[in-house]
């Protein structure tokens, strides 16, 4: 009973959430359109939890995400401010976040900075990038390109269902696949378990470490500025702060994830739940009017629940 | 007894007409969504908007956001799907056009509460920066008696703040007798007070007759604070050197009350700006048609004698 508790709660949570809301907004909350935009809204925090997920796996952190989502946004912005065309600018941002994952990985495992200290200082330096360049304005209207701004209210229509899939959810399950074949079903991916598992025992099982570190700081990275383009194209502007509330949601999303495996290590189908449980509770909680702040004490509490709950009976 | 007949009458009357208005507005869903809650002009909006909403018998939804724009455009979602009766926005539109094309779609009007103007919001509330600045010029003009130099503060470069400079030109430059000795545009980067002070120390030692400096006109508070702090240092608080500024905040409106050179100011007002984004509201969901893509709330000159208030 208590075994089951411990493995399920998070999800049994999700569903008791699920229902909850069915019950109060009956003609709202489970209509496809209501999952459609939850789906569009939680895609660039999904995004960013997936491929900080990467990293988690190792029992590392990436503190840097969010303003690195910041940076990617503004450095798209402004090539397209000085007129180059949406491929190169969404290029530049994707580069900016490999570029900035690496050089993470690199402090982290060449270096050998503890994870904690070393992304809260180049989250410190990001933004502080970001700023520079962008001289702290935000950049928007004319200087984005109606090609860039239609990538987020875009989508795939599927006639028959009559309904219009977000090109945002497209991109955000793209990810999840990718992310999910990755850890598990290739060596790189087993290799990182076997990292976060016992780093001693992987390095002398011949696990090359610092490589793989540095690769999965690179891809968190590149995670992160493909999450800031998808923010920037949703509001088709972009300042040196937008992405900063992506990096504490999408840690407690891969929290979330954690208490639902027996090990207690992050899988990435998890961690879509930890992200879900954070929209759907935006989104229901909006609707049935509900004071934002309340929603604030609401995750919290939701999080140190699950937490607690998985925890049952370790001692 | 004719007395109890016309009071019941009056009564039944009364029940009457807020239950039919009852009938006919209690169903109005209206969300207000913002991410600047936490600062104290949008406070005032909302406090002003939320009482107007109670005496219409309004179903209200403030959502705030904590300063995440994104975040603006999920809420904006969640409202049409909610199937709301009307939307408030206080956020620039054309940050949150992806929801406000989604509100439109569904045929729900969204007013803007000082937000700018966009193609998507049946109108938006906000105060005249055109006007603001007549009330300091014209100030200025009055009490150096249409005679003398003045320094301008102004910053051309930020649109609001612009269109305040031309009309102090405009003024200054219709009398004969006031001459613009400087067009100052400070660094805002320190948050514009020091750098006025700077710049202003300089033009006083440029300018050391007393009575060779009339008046400092500033397109907004922080310049005039500098200007103030400048004469002060420079002890030239003495020569009558008339300062104004714009937006009263509250360093302001305690260096015009303290009865010093800084001596007016103009406040919007932000809680008039609530009530009247409420008006419009509630001619949008009567089924009028709102011509004015803007609307203008009058602001107050905040002189010694009302800036305690």
């Amino acid at each position: 009973m208590i075994q089951n508790l411990k493995r399920y709660g998070t999800l049994m949570g999700f569903g008791f959430i699920v229902l909850f809301f069915w019950a109060n907004l009956p003609e709202t909350f489970m209509t496809a359109r209501n999952w459609l935009n939850i789906s569009q809204q939680v895609s660039m925090l999904a995004v960013i939890a997936f491929t900080m997920t990467i990293v988690m796996v190792m029992g590392d952190f990436d503190l840097s995400v969010g303003s690195m989502a910041s940076l990617s946004g503004i450095t798209a912005a402004l090539l397209f401010a000085h007129g180059y065309p949406v491929a190169v600018g969404l290029l530049a941002g994707l580069a900016v976040g490999v570029v900035g994952g690496l050089f993470n990985g690199f402090l982290v495992s060449l270096v050998g900075i503890l994870p904690f200290v070393a992304t809260l200082g180049t989250l410190t330096m990001y933004s502080g990038i970001a700023f520079l360049v962008s001289d702290g304005k935000t950049i928007f209207g004319r200087d984005i390109p109606r090609d860039f701004s239609g990538i987020a209210r875009s989508g795939l229509e599927i006639p028959a269902l009559e309904i219009t899939v977000p090109f945002l959810t497209i991109l955000a399950l793209g990810v999840l696949l990718l992310v999910w074949f990755l850890l598990e079903h290739t060596a790189f991916g087993r290799r990182l378990y076997a990292i976060g598992g016992n780093y001693e025992a992987a390095r002398l099982a011949g696990v090359k470490v610092r490589r793989l570190r540095l690769i999965a700081f690179g891809l968190t990275g590149l995670g992160a500025a493909l999450g800031g383009l998808m923010l920037a194209s949703r509001v088709a502007s972009a300042n040196p702060t937008q992405g900063s509330g992506l990096m504490l949601d999408a840690i407690a999303a891969v929290f979330l994830g954690m208490t639902m495996s027996r090990e207690g290590e992050p899988r990435v189908l998890a961690t879509l739940v930890g992200v879900l449980i954070l929209g759907l509770l935006d989104n229901g909680l909006t609707q049935m009017n509900v004071d934002s702040f309340v929603r604030e004490i609401l995750v919290g509490a939701i999080i140190l629940a699950a937490v607690a709950i998985s925890s049952l009976g370790k001692r | 007894m004719k007395l109890a007949t016309k009071l019941a009458g009056l009564l039944a009357g009364a029940m009457l007409a807020t239950g039919l208005a009852g009938a006919a507005m209690a169903q109005s869903k209206v969300v207000v969504i913002t991410p600047y809650l936490a600062q104290p002009g949008t406070q005032f909006y909302v406090e002003g908007f939320s009482a107007a909403a109670q005496s219409n018998g309004w179903d209200l939804n403030v959502i705030d956001t904590a300063g995440d724009v994104a975040a603006v455009i999920s809420r904006l979602e969640d409202a049409v799907n909610q199937n709301v009766d009307a939307i408030v926005i206080n956020v620039d539109p054309a940050q949150v056009e992806a929801g406000l094309e989604v509100a439109r779609d569904a045929g729900i009007p969204v007013v803007g509460m000082d937000s700018g103007t966009s193609p998507y919001l049946a109108t938006n509330v906000t105060s005249n920066g055109y006007a603001m600045a007549v009330e300091t010029s014209v100030y200025v003009a009055d009490r150096i008696g249409g005679t003398g130099n003045v320094v301008m503060f102004v910053f051309d470069a930020f649109p609001p703040v612009q269109i305040r400079g031309v009309i102090a030109d405009a003024v200054f430059g219709n009398y004969p007798d006031i001459a613009v000795l400087d067009r100052v545009t400070p660094d805002v980067s320190d948050g514009g007070i020091a750098d006025s002070r700077a710049k202003m120390e300089a033009i006083l030692a440029a300018n050391p007759e007393p009575g060779s400096i009339a008046a400092v006109w500033a397109a907004w508070d922080q310049p005039a604070l500098g200007a103030l702090q400048a004469i002060e240092d420079a002890g030239r608080d003495n020569e009558g050197i008339v300062i104004v500024g714009i937006d009263a905040n509250p360093q302001a409106r305690d260096a015009i009350a303290a009865g010093g050179n800084f001596e007016a100011s103009v406040a919007q007002d932000f809680v008039g700006i609530g009530n009247k984004t409420a008006e419009m509201v509630a001619r949008l969901l009567a089924g009028e048609t709102v011509k004015e893509n803007v609307v203008y709330v009058p602001t107050m000159l905040i002189t010694a004698a009302n800036a305690a208030q």
